[in-house]
């Protein structure tokens, strides 16, 4: 873990593994979408509707990685004061959130031919919104910490709202289970799939593929912050050589 | 020195954790009743629904229950959770995934009778995602009934 | 009904939040690392 823990060290792995990752994810992302719009055989009750899981699951499941990513962060920066996990934290928080909104969204989008609602205030739409808000209260958090002068990272305060945060994460796993709700209840479990494979498979694909972009993603926004700090420490040192500069003419 | 400080703050973060956690889901529940999207057959029958008082009911449609009234709009079944079950009635154009044993959550209020009176109704689906062939049956979209072999 | 739109709806609002959030994330780390480069260059 500690490896990491050298920006410079940090770098030399991540400039090769971004291209890498963004490429291959957003290949196999989109050949998972490709085979579940057009290979895979319609649902016994939901029809073609049900094309929709293989974008709305890896949605969902970056969605509360995402958090999960950022809470395990913020332990790492509190605790051990790790400098680049406050980077990873203020880097995973625009793709998580923008996955938690596409599940919100392509749930929506579902639930009108299936259901026949668009939304509902149920138990796990619910739970969703909430950490759509718990992100974006984050994003701000992490920008006044950016403009309070944390090298990048982000503050105390932006990192133990992340842990709280992270309570509503078993709340989303278990709502459909707690109460009775309209989203339906687990369909992959510790016992195995009540999803057929033939409509399965892609799913495997999609969720691979949408991991793989989602960390190229997060490693591009940690490559910025960095160079982002690097020019303002220099900034600022010169900006102090003027200063010093004025007061003493050589 | 420095060890032990850190060692005191995983410690800290770790109890601080555990008690968020299970303060969260105490709180989640507590709001366990409150927060059930709807009530089940079982449910209105032990808890006493008020008639009138609109709820949400949730359940299976029971199988061969579905009757179509005369004028054609109108439909008559029976909502079941395994434990109960209850007459409910509907005036309107139900979902396209609302059929004989599969779920349903319906919004209305129970009349005096009894009988569950739907202003509106949601199709619930399960956990299940098959293609049709497998489940050997087919769905008549103006019936709203599964024709062939259930298995 | 037919679902065909709403599963375009669903598959165009993911993949326009990808490609949109890929060219942003992209632009951002290529000027910061351009400007650092830059600095490293002048000294």
């Amino acid at each position: 873990m500690h490896i990491f823990a050298n920006p410079a060290r940090f770098l030399s792995i991540a400039r090769p593994a971004t291209p890498w990752l963004f490429w291959t994810g957003l290949v196999v992302l989109l050949a998972g979408c490709a085979c579940g719009l057009f290979l895979t055989p319609a649902d016994y009750l939901q029809g073609d509707s049900v094309r929709i899981l293989y974008v709305h699951v890896p949605a969902a499941w970056l969605g509360m990685g995402g958090w999960s990513g950022i809470a395990i962060a913020a332990i790492m920066q509190m605790v051990w004061r790790h400098p680049l996990a406050a980077i990873a934290g203020r880097a995973i928080a625009v793709p998580g959130a923008l996955f938690t909104a596409i599940c919100l969204a392509s749930g929506s989008i579902w639930g009108r031919p299936t259901w026949g609602t668009w939304w509902e205030w149920d138990g796990r739409m619910t739970s969703m919104l909430v950490l759509l808000f718990l992100y974006i209260g984050y994003i701000a958090l992490a920008r006044a910490s950016a403009a309070s002068g944390q090298s990048g990272g982000v503050s105390r305060v932006t990192a133990i709202f992340a842990l709280v945060g992270a309570v509503n994460l078993p709340i989303i796993n278990r709502s459909v289970v707690w109460w009775n709700s309209l989203h339906q209840g687990p369909s992959i479990t510790m016992r195995g799939s009540t999803i057929d494979m033939a409509i399965l498979w892609p799913l495997g694909l999609t969720l691979l593929g949408f991991t793989f972009w989602f960390a190229a993603i997060v490693l591009m926004r940690m490559r910025a912050i960095l160079a982002e700090t690097k020019v303002e420490a220099r900034m600022q040192r010169m900006a102090r050589d003027a200063a010093v500069g004025e007061r003493v003419p050589a | 020195m420095a060890m032990k400080s850190k060692h005191q703050r995983l410690i800290l973060v770790l109890i601080a954790l555990v008690a968020l956690i299970g303060a969260g889901l105490l709180a989640a529940s507590a709001l366990k009743d409150e927060a059930a999207y709807f009530y089940t057959p079982y449910d209105a029958k032990t808890k006493g629904v008020d008639p009138g008082k609109a709820i949400r009911l949730g359940g299976m449609v029971v199988k061969g229950s579905l009757k179509r009234a005369a004028d054609g709009v109108t439909i008559h079944f029976q909502v079941s959770d395994g434990k109960a079950s209850v007459p409910a009635t509907f005036t309107g154009i139900a979902p396209d995934l609302f059929r004989e044993g599969s779920g349903v959550v319906a919004e209305g209020s129970f009349d005096k009778g009894g009988t569950f009176v739907a202003t509106n109704l949601l199709a619930k689906h399960d956990e299940r995602y098959m293609p049709r062939e497998l489940d050997g049956m087919s769905y008549n979209e103006t019936t709203h009934q599964i024709e062939g072999q259930v298995k | 009904m037919n679902h065909w739109p709403f599963i375009i709806a669903a598959y165009g609002v993911t993949i326009a939040g990808v490609l949109g959030l890929s060219v942003v994330s992209w632009r951002a780390m290529r000027s910061a690392e351009a400007r650092a480069d830059a600095m490293k260059r002048d000294r």
